[in-house]
């Protein structure tokens, strides 16, 4: 880039101003003042009926950390966005490699199927997950010979459930993004590789796997922040956290704090660990980036 | 956390001076404009359209009476209302001018701002004289009104009448009884639940604790210390959770049930009996054990006792951001008048707040009647403290119950967790 | 270039168990959506049977009616269109721009606020309400669609400009040369050349913002207080989750409604989102 680069300073800039204002004002400022009620006394009393907001300093964190509910519910959540990416990888990118294996037709059926899985609203598939495992009208239960068996009442269960729905609608982005990436390889160097008598797996591991590497990195962190804001499915499937909260993840604890307790602060709080846990995800994945010698 | 003390004293500085979170003082407005547009909210309950009906005809007739105002009636959903009227106490300028709440959320409501008090014209109105004692407390906080009671909602037995016939049983005098009967029914047939209970169901749980001698929460005048963990709450809780066995209500169903399931478990002709309301009366006609049923007060732990029932209901309330104070006061009035009642009972089979006009409606409607000698024997209602409406959404009691019935934790344990919750919310809000 | 799947080495009987499982999948996957469809169309007393079964005889159209008559449903409709469609439009035109900033300039931050666009992806939107709502109060936006189109352009922008960084990238240096050595001015090159290059980016970054938009029922729960008439589709369909009787006939021909327009719109832009996804992350 030399030309067109230092031409005029200020061009990029007059590009970016529409972004900037609308982040800066919807995004940015709304952050800043998370973090800051996050420091404060503010339940609806604060909020509505005109009784002085107090300064706490660390006092909401402290008592955060001091909740034996949270650290549960922080595992739970790290565990189950795990769960969650480390699936939807795996079924997307079988998926994607199946995809290039057949002719059209099948092809065709199964891009249209994933399709309407992802076009799927959350509160929907949501909903028609939990009516295909409901213990008395469900067609699940019935063909498993399960009798009246319920998902949501056993604490794996309902997370395995909520799991399910969420691989359904969040693997064909990661199907699809890697068939393109796949058919973007050479067909030349697949038909050295499988001259030379290399297995399918080893092909994928040797060939495929090193040249898909910036969209698979692209794939998994994207699924990781998705997945660790899961927030629709746990709300509509498990009633808003499950028997005694047995399947709250922070998303919908902070909201269940913030909105149902009223307890704006903590739920601020608990927004703000979320965003620090997702950054230093960045951070990793930005050193991934650095080390293959990407630029930005 | 560890800050340098200079770190730490510039930190708030800044944050303090700088930029407190916002909030919005919700004073009361001074404007009483006598003509314009009343926006009323009122709950969307289950068969929505005679509530709409009974209405219709009030506010028609207010709007004639008044020539130039206008009332806007939306029905909400009674799921989303908390956000929904806390948005409204958040921005005045989308506030309705009358709504109608739950009397458990009285306190709570008072103290964020949100109700007018109406005290002076509640003391002017000629028909609040005969206004039951119980209703009038749920629109009290600290001497002051704060809305006009709308009805009362209070909970009795709902049983099968063929189920008991058919297998020669009779209506449970003990809560020790109901729970024999309650596994009698569903060994004699697996399909049904004996008695069909809830784990988030708080005020059918509660009578169990307060037949056994608990409490939720003892004080008074806004001082309140839990005491939900005494032993004889816990043996109220323990009555309660063992009904949560597969010889009655299956815990994998019954765990994440709360009050309107097992109602509606019971229309559907899926439990041999259920702990329902007045106000549940017109779902269960409507069900399909329509003319099998029948309704008597809930046994307490005596035979010939009455469980305390949960004195429940709605009460209809002027906001303070309001700009037609008379006006809206004055349809407040309407909408809880002897005569809307009597007509929203016959539409709703909402029991009526006012002595009188309550026997006269249980002297025409036999079904009243069990419903009326709960109210008689005795009511208890949670504490009227703003630190309730925390308690109640945060889900302290389902949590416990739930805790208990799915064996993560025992009755002591899980009581205790709770009373710490209830005495931390009672502490920092009062 | 030849696509993998004419490549020789897949042996007959492999290909022909691939495509089956393909095709089991492939009915797997849609299953769902079947049975959400074929239960809108069930007459009321056959889905809540204890016999489920994978067809009916008597498709009825009551749950459709039941849906259609709530209190201005096309008004609901049309609102819902209008908040996505703004959003899309708005939040592309706006990442095209960024996008074409922070790929074909240097300047001073510009990895800084790389970054920034990536980190802003993170924020928990749900957090986000209380403060959103009284900076919307303070607009005066509150019961209105523009505090709906407003947040919802705000974080669909991120990843859209991350996502698009890569188509522009892609198109040649030398291209925009050429350019201006015809004499073409910038902002010519900017929405004559590079625009149209990029645009199958554009349709793929879209359908992000699209589903967001379309789908949310947060910020209409918590912003559209007292103006019924500018509620959008989810809250109409939320009536039909009642905790007491959940009307599953009602839900699923709701579902149905909500979830045809996205649907629509995914098979119009399918073949440019599969080409479009591999050009955005190819860089």
């Amino acid at each position: 880039m030399t030309s067109v680069t230092n031409r005029t300073t200020w061009t990029p800039w007059l590009y970016l101003a529409p972004a900037l204002v609308v982040l800066g004002g919807l995004l940015v400022y709304p952050v800043y003042q998370l973090g800051l009620i996050s420091f404060f006394e503010y339940t609806q009393a604060q909020v509505s009926g005109g009784e002085p907001t107090t300064f706490q300093g660390f006092g909401n964190y402290s008592e955060l950390f001091s909740d034996a509910q949270f650290w549960q519910v922080l595992l739970a959540t790290v565990v189950f966005a795990a769960a969650c990416v480390v699936s939807t990888l795996a079924v997307g990118c079988a998926l994607a490699v199946l995809l290039t294996r057949v002719r059209a037709v099948p092809r065709l059926a199964l891009m249209l199927a994933a399709l309407g899985a992802w076009a799927t609203p959350a509160i929907t598939g949501s909903t028609v997950w939990l009516f295909l495992f409901d213990p008395d009208f469900g067609p699940v239960n019935r063909v498993l010979g399960l009798g009246d068996h319920s998902w949501t009442y056993g604490r794996f269960s309902a997370f395995f459930l909520v799991l399910l729905e969420v691989v359904w609608c969040s693997f064909p982005f990661v199907m699809v993004t890697v068939y393109a990436g796949i058919r973007a390889v050479p067909a030349e160097v697949l038909e050295a590789a499988a001259l030379d008598g290399a297995s399918q797996w080893r092909i994928w591991r040797s060939v495929l796997a090193p040249m898909l590497r910036p969209i698979l990195v692209v794939v998994t962190i994207q699924s990781v922040i998705w997945d660790f804001k899961v927030f629709t499915q746990i709300y509509v499937m498990t009633n808003g956290g499950g028997i005694a909260g047995q399947n709250l993840v922070l998303n919908v604890y902070a909201y269940q704090k913030a909105f149902a307790s009223s307890q704006y602060s903590l739920g601020s709080a608990i927004g703000v660990v979320m965003l620090l846990i997702l950054l230093a995800v960045t951070l990793v994945y930005l050193r991934l980036l650095r080390r293959q010698g990407e630029e930005l | 956390m560890k800050l340098s003390p200079r770190l730490a004293v510039l930190l708030s500085a800044l944050v303090v001076t700088a930029c407190a979170p916002q909030t919005s003082t919700n004073s009361s407005s001074d404007k009483d404009d006598k003509t314009g547009t009343l926006r009323v909210w009122l709950f969307q309950e289950v068969g929505n359209k005679p509530k709409e009906k009974a209405v219709d005809s009030v506010v028609a007739a207010f709007e004639k009476e008044h020539e130039g105002t206008k009332v806007e009636v939306e029905y909400i959903p009674i799921e989303t209302r908390a956000q929904r009227v806390k948005a409204a106490f958040n921005d005045p300028e989308s506030a309705p001018d009358v709504m109608e709440y739950g009397n458990t959320d009285t306190a709570g409501y008072v103290k964020d701002g949100g109700l007018l008090d109406v005290t002076e014209e509640f003391g002017d109105w000629s028909e609040t004289k005969d206004t039951d004692p119980t209703a009038k407390q749920s629109v009290t906080v600290d001497g002051k009104i704060y809305g006009a009671p709308f009805y009362v909602g209070v909970r009795a037995l709902y049983y099968r009448t063929d189920v008991f016939e058919e297998l020669g049983l009779e209506v449970p005098k003990t809560m020790d009884e109901l729970a024999t009967t309650a596994r009698e029914i569903r060994a004699a047939k697996p399909e049904l639940y004996g008695l069909v209970v809830g784990g988030a169901y708080t005020y059918g749980a509660m009578p169990f604790v307060w037949a056994n001698g608990g409490e939720i929460a003892t004080g008074k005048g806004g001082s309140y210390a839990s005491a939900i963990d005494s032993a004889a709450a816990q043996k109220g809780i323990k009555a309660y959770t063992s009904l949560f066995s597969d010889d009655n209500c299956p815990a994998a169903k019954c765990a994440g049930m709360g009050g309107n399931d097992t109602v509606t478990a019971f229309a559907a002709g899926k439990a041999g009996m259920a702990i329902g309301g007045d106000f549940s009366h017109t779902a269960v006609e409507a069900g399909k054990v329509k003319g099998k049923y029948a309704v008597v007060p809930l046994p307490g732990v005596k035979a010939g006792s009455i469980a305390p029932a949960f004195a429940g209901g709605n009460n209809i309330g002027v906001l303070k951001s309001t700009s037609h104070r008379t006006l809206a006061v004055e349809l407040m009035e309407q909408l809880a008048s002897k005569k809307t009642q009597a007509s929203m009972f016959e539409a709703m089979g909402f029991l009526p707040t006012f002595s009188d006009v309550r026997q006269q409606v249980a002297a025409e409607e036999p079904y009243v009647k069990p419903f009326a000698e709960t109210l008689a024997a005795g009511t208890k209602f949670v504490p009227a403290s703003p630190a309730w409406a925390q308690i109640d959404s945060s889900l302290v009691l389902p949590t416990m119950f739930q805790e208990v019935i799915s064996g993560k934790k025992d009755v002591a344990a899980a009581s205790k967790e709770a009373a710490k919750k209830m005495d931390d919310a009672f502490g920092s809000i009062g | 270039m030849r696509s993998v799947s004419s490549v020789t080495f897949v042996r007959r009987p492999w290909r022909l168990l691939a495509e089956a499982s393909a095709l089991l999948i492939a009915v797997v996957v849609a299953f769902p959506l079947y049975w959400m469809v074929l239960s809108a169309f069930k007459p009321a007393g056959e889905i809540e049977s204890s016999e489920p079964r994978p067809w009916t005889l008597a498709p009825s159209l009551d749950s459709f009616r039941r849906v259609f008559e709530q209190n201005e449903f096309g008004r609901y409709f049309l609102n819902s269109l209008v908040v996505a469609c703004t959003v899309v439009i708005a939040s592309a035109l706006i990442a095209f721009l960024a996008a074409t900033a922070v790929t074909r300039f240097r300047f001073r931050f510009r990895t800084t606020l790389l970054i920034m666009f990536l980190v802003a992806q993170m924020v928990p939107v749900e957090a986000l309400t209380i403060p959103l709502f009284f900076l919307m109060r303070d607009f005066g936006q509150l019961n209105t669609l523009g505090s709906l189109i407003l947040p919802h352009i705000a974080f669909s922008l991120p990843f859209a400009i991350w996502m698009l960084r890569g188509f522009v990238k892609a198109v040649p240096q030398a291209l925009e040369e050429a350019a201006y050595i015809d004499g073409a001015s910038r902002s010519r090159f900017l929405w004559q050349i590079l625009f149209p290059l990029v645009f199958p980016g554009l349709v793929a970054t879209s359908v992000f913002s699209f589903i967001s938009a379309w789908n949310d029922f947060l910020f209409a729960k918590s912003f559209i207080i007292s103006d019924t008439s500018q509620s959008t589709l989810p809250m109409a369909l939320l009536v039909f989750y009642k905790p007491d009787e959940p009307d599953w006939g009602g839900v699923m021909a709701a579902s149905t409604v909500m979830t045809i327009p996205v649907l629509i719109f995914f098979v119009l832009v399918q073949r440019r989102l599969v080409s479009g996804l591999g050009g955005a992350v190819k860089d």
